[in-house]
Protein backbone atom coordinates (compact mmCIF):
# COMPACT_ATOMS: atom_id res chain seq x y z
CA UNK A 1 0.00 0.00 0.00
CA UNK A 2 2.99 2.34 0.77
CA UNK A 3 4.64 1.03 -2.36
CA UNK A 4 1.74 2.71 -4.30
CA UNK A 5 1.38 5.69 -2.76
CA UNK A 6 5.64 5.95 -3.45
CA UNK A 7 4.71 5.51 -6.81
CA UNK A 8 1.69 7.72 -7.25
CA UNK A 9 3.84 10.72 -6.01
CA UNK A 10 7.08 9.82 -7.60
CA UNK A 11 4.80 9.75 -10.88
CA UNK A 12 3.02 13.15 -10.30
CA UNK A 13 6.18 14.49 -9.34
CA UNK A 14 7.61 13.12 -12.29
CA UNK A 15 4.69 14.17 -14.42
CA UNK A 16 5.08 18.19 -13.01
CA UNK A 17 8.66 18.27 -13.39
CA UNK A 18 9.39 16.90 -16.99
CA UNK A 19 7.71 18.02 -19.82
CA UNK A 20 6.34 15.65 -22.39
CA UNK A 21 8.16 15.14 -25.27
CA UNK A 22 6.50 16.92 -28.31
CA UNK A 23 6.49 14.92 -31.11
CA UNK A 24 5.37 17.93 -33.38
CA UNK A 25 6.72 21.62 -33.50
CA UNK A 26 5.02 24.04 -31.45
CA UNK A 27 4.91 26.66 -34.03
CA UNK A 28 5.45 27.72 -37.64
CA UNK A 29 9.11 28.30 -37.74
CA UNK A 30 8.76 30.52 -41.32
CA UNK A 31 8.54 33.58 -39.50
CA UNK A 32 11.91 32.98 -37.07
CA UNK A 33 13.62 31.88 -40.47
CA UNK A 34 12.39 35.00 -41.76
CA UNK A 35 13.63 36.81 -39.01
CA UNK A 36 17.07 35.20 -38.80
CA UNK A 37 17.26 36.03 -42.63
CA UNK A 38 16.32 39.74 -42.19
CA UNK A 39 19.14 40.34 -38.83
CA UNK A 40 21.60 42.81 -40.14
CA UNK A 41 24.83 41.09 -41.05
CA UNK A 42 28.02 41.79 -38.93
CA UNK A 43 30.32 44.51 -40.56
CA UNK A 44 33.05 42.81 -43.38
CA UNK A 45 36.50 43.80 -41.08
CA UNK A 46 39.03 45.38 -43.25
CA UNK A 47 41.48 42.58 -43.56
CA UNK A 48 38.78 40.48 -45.29
CA UNK A 49 38.26 43.07 -47.83
CA UNK A 50 42.38 42.84 -48.34
CA UNK A 51 42.21 38.86 -48.57
CA UNK A 52 39.32 39.31 -51.05
CA UNK A 53 41.29 42.69 -53.25
CA UNK A 54 44.93 39.68 -53.02
CA UNK A 55 42.30 37.19 -54.64
CA UNK A 56 40.70 39.10 -57.02
CA UNK A 57 44.28 41.13 -57.99
CA UNK A 58 45.79 37.40 -58.09
CA UNK A 59 43.61 35.93 -60.56
CA UNK A 60 43.86 38.90 -62.95
CA UNK A 61 47.95 38.95 -62.79
CA UNK A 62 47.70 35.02 -63.48
CA UNK A 63 44.81 34.30 -65.48
CA UNK A 64 46.13 30.54 -64.87
CA UNK A 65 44.71 29.78 -61.75
CA UNK A 66 40.80 30.61 -62.33
CA UNK A 67 40.62 27.04 -64.15
CA UNK A 68 42.40 25.60 -61.00
CA UNK A 69 40.55 27.51 -58.35
CA UNK A 70 37.22 26.37 -60.08
CA UNK A 71 38.08 22.70 -60.62
CA UNK A 72 38.28 23.10 -56.22
CA UNK A 73 35.00 24.45 -55.84
CA UNK B 1 12.91 15.74 -30.72
CA UNK B 2 15.74 14.97 -33.05
CA UNK B 3 16.54 17.63 -34.92
CA UNK B 4 19.02 16.45 -37.26
CA UNK B 5 22.20 18.62 -36.63
CA UNK B 6 24.50 16.70 -39.00
CA UNK B 7 22.02 16.37 -41.93
CA UNK B 8 21.52 20.14 -41.34
CA UNK B 9 25.62 21.10 -41.58
CA UNK B 10 25.72 18.43 -44.69
CA UNK B 11 23.13 20.88 -46.54
CA UNK B 12 24.06 23.77 -45.15
CA UNK B 13 27.56 22.60 -46.37
CA UNK B 14 27.05 21.59 -50.00
CA UNK B 15 25.28 24.80 -50.77
CA UNK B 16 28.39 26.64 -51.92
CA UNK B 17 29.89 23.99 -54.45
CA UNK B 18 26.49 23.20 -55.93
CA UNK B 19 25.79 26.72 -56.60
CA UNK B 20 29.66 26.84 -58.20
CA UNK B 21 28.77 23.99 -60.40
CA UNK B 22 26.48 25.23 -62.00
CA UNK B 23 29.13 27.77 -63.28
CA UNK B 24 31.65 25.75 -64.18
CA UNK B 25 28.45 23.28 -66.23
CA UNK B 26 28.01 26.16 -68.18
CA UNK B 27 31.36 27.45 -68.87
CA UNK B 28 32.13 23.89 -69.91
CA UNK B 29 29.65 23.24 -72.39
CA UNK B 30 30.31 26.50 -73.68
CA UNK B 31 33.95 26.00 -74.11
CA UNK B 32 32.96 22.38 -75.27
CA UNK B 33 30.50 22.84 -77.77
CA UNK B 34 30.14 26.38 -78.53
CA UNK B 35 33.64 26.86 -78.95
CA UNK B 36 34.95 23.41 -79.75
CA UNK B 37 37.60 23.27 -77.55
CA UNK B 38 38.91 19.55 -77.36
CA UNK B 39 38.18 19.07 -73.27
CA UNK B 40 37.72 16.07 -72.29
CA UNK B 41 34.40 17.48 -70.43
CA UNK B 42 33.25 13.79 -68.50
CA UNK B 43 37.13 13.65 -67.34
CA UNK B 44 37.64 16.92 -65.75
CA UNK B 45 34.28 17.35 -64.09
CA UNK B 46 34.01 14.03 -62.07
CA UNK B 47 36.01 15.65 -59.12
CA UNK B 48 34.21 19.19 -59.22
CA UNK B 49 30.31 17.41 -59.21
CA UNK B 50 30.93 14.26 -57.34
CA UNK B 51 33.68 15.15 -54.72
CA UNK B 52 33.96 18.58 -53.92
CA UNK B 53 30.20 19.43 -52.82
CA UNK B 54 30.42 15.75 -50.96
CA UNK B 55 33.68 16.56 -49.26
CA UNK B 56 32.35 20.35 -48.31
CA UNK B 57 29.30 18.57 -46.71
CA UNK B 58 31.62 16.32 -44.42
CA UNK B 59 33.91 19.09 -43.70
CA UNK B 60 31.34 21.28 -42.36
CA UNK B 61 29.73 18.29 -40.25
CA UNK B 62 33.28 17.75 -38.80
CA UNK B 63 32.98 20.88 -38.10
CA UNK B 64 29.73 20.88 -36.29
CA UNK B 65 31.48 18.13 -34.65
CA UNK B 66 34.73 19.82 -33.44
CA UNK B 67 33.29 23.21 -31.91
CA UNK B 68 32.33 21.24 -28.19
CA UNK B 69 35.99 19.77 -28.47
CA UNK B 70 37.96 22.23 -30.08
CA UNK B 71 36.58 25.77 -31.43
CA UNK B 72 38.06 26.51 -34.49
CA UNK B 73 36.60 29.87 -36.23
CA UNK B 74 34.70 28.62 -39.34
CA UNK B 75 36.98 30.84 -41.77
CA UNK B 76 39.73 29.10 -40.68
CA UNK B 77 38.31 25.59 -40.26
CA UNK B 78 38.00 25.64 -44.49
CA UNK B 79 40.65 27.34 -45.38
CA UNK B 80 42.08 23.69 -44.12
CA UNK B 81 39.88 21.90 -46.55
CA UNK B 82 42.55 22.59 -49.79
CA UNK B 83 44.82 20.77 -48.10
CA UNK B 84 43.28 17.89 -48.26
CA UNK B 85 41.13 18.62 -51.52
CA UNK B 86 44.45 20.20 -53.29
CA UNK B 87 46.46 16.37 -53.81
CA UNK B 88 42.72 14.41 -54.07
CA UNK B 89 42.23 16.67 -57.01
CA UNK B 90 45.67 16.35 -58.32
CA UNK B 91 45.59 12.66 -58.09
CA UNK B 92 42.20 11.94 -59.91
CA UNK B 93 43.26 14.26 -63.04
CA UNK B 94 46.56 12.86 -63.06
CA UNK B 95 44.99 9.37 -62.67
CA UNK B 96 42.05 10.46 -65.14
CA UNK B 97 45.14 11.59 -67.62
CA UNK B 98 44.58 15.01 -67.49
CA UNK B 99 47.68 16.29 -66.30
CA UNK B 100 51.10 14.90 -65.52
CA UNK B 101 53.63 16.12 -63.65
CA UNK B 102 56.88 17.87 -65.47
CA UNK B 103 60.13 19.19 -64.45
CA UNK B 104 58.84 23.01 -64.56
CA UNK B 105 55.80 22.54 -64.18
CA UNK B 106 52.01 21.10 -64.13
CA UNK B 107 51.64 19.80 -67.96
CA UNK B 108 47.29 20.00 -68.60
CA UNK B 109 45.86 17.91 -71.48
CA UNK B 110 49.43 17.83 -73.14
CA UNK B 111 49.66 20.86 -74.07
CA UNK B 112 49.60 23.78 -71.52
CA UNK B 113 52.38 23.87 -69.12
CA UNK B 114 51.71 25.82 -65.84
CA UNK B 115 54.73 26.57 -63.89
CA UNK B 116 55.32 25.74 -60.06
CA UNK B 117 55.35 29.08 -58.87
CA UNK B 118 51.70 29.36 -60.21
CA UNK B 119 50.37 26.45 -58.57
CA UNK B 120 51.60 28.00 -55.14
CA UNK B 121 50.21 30.78 -55.85
CA UNK B 122 46.96 29.50 -57.24
CA UNK B 123 46.83 27.26 -53.91
CA UNK B 124 47.51 30.34 -51.87
CA UNK B 125 44.99 32.26 -53.42
CA UNK B 126 42.20 29.01 -52.55
CA UNK B 127 42.99 29.18 -49.12
CA UNK B 128 42.26 32.52 -49.05
CA UNK B 129 39.18 32.22 -51.36
CA UNK B 130 38.14 29.08 -48.83
CA UNK B 131 38.82 31.34 -45.60
CA UNK B 132 36.34 33.60 -46.88
CA UNK B 133 33.78 31.35 -48.53
CA UNK B 134 33.38 29.51 -45.69
CA UNK B 135 33.42 32.44 -43.21
CA UNK B 136 30.66 34.35 -44.93
CA UNK B 137 28.74 32.24 -47.43
CA UNK B 138 28.77 28.45 -45.52
CA UNK B 139 28.37 30.59 -41.94
CA UNK B 140 25.48 32.27 -43.58
CA UNK B 141 23.90 29.13 -44.61
CA UNK B 142 25.07 27.41 -40.95
CA UNK B 143 23.09 30.30 -39.50
CA UNK B 144 20.30 30.29 -41.62
CA UNK B 145 19.69 26.03 -40.90
CA UNK B 146 20.57 27.15 -37.25
CA UNK B 147 23.30 25.60 -36.66
CA UNK B 148 25.68 28.66 -36.23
Amino acid sequence: MNDQKDDDKIRQLLKQNIRPVNQELESDLWPQMLRRLEERPAAVPWFDWALGAVVVLSIIWVPSTIPMLLYHL
Amino acid sequence: MNTHPYLRAYMAGIVVPTLVLLLILTAFCLVRFVFHVPVPIERVIIFPMALVPSLFGLWNMFYLWLRPRRHLPIGIHGALLPFLLAPCGLALASALGLLTLGSSGIVCFDQQIIPYQYVALAFTVGLIAYYLIWKYLVGFFNQVLGIA
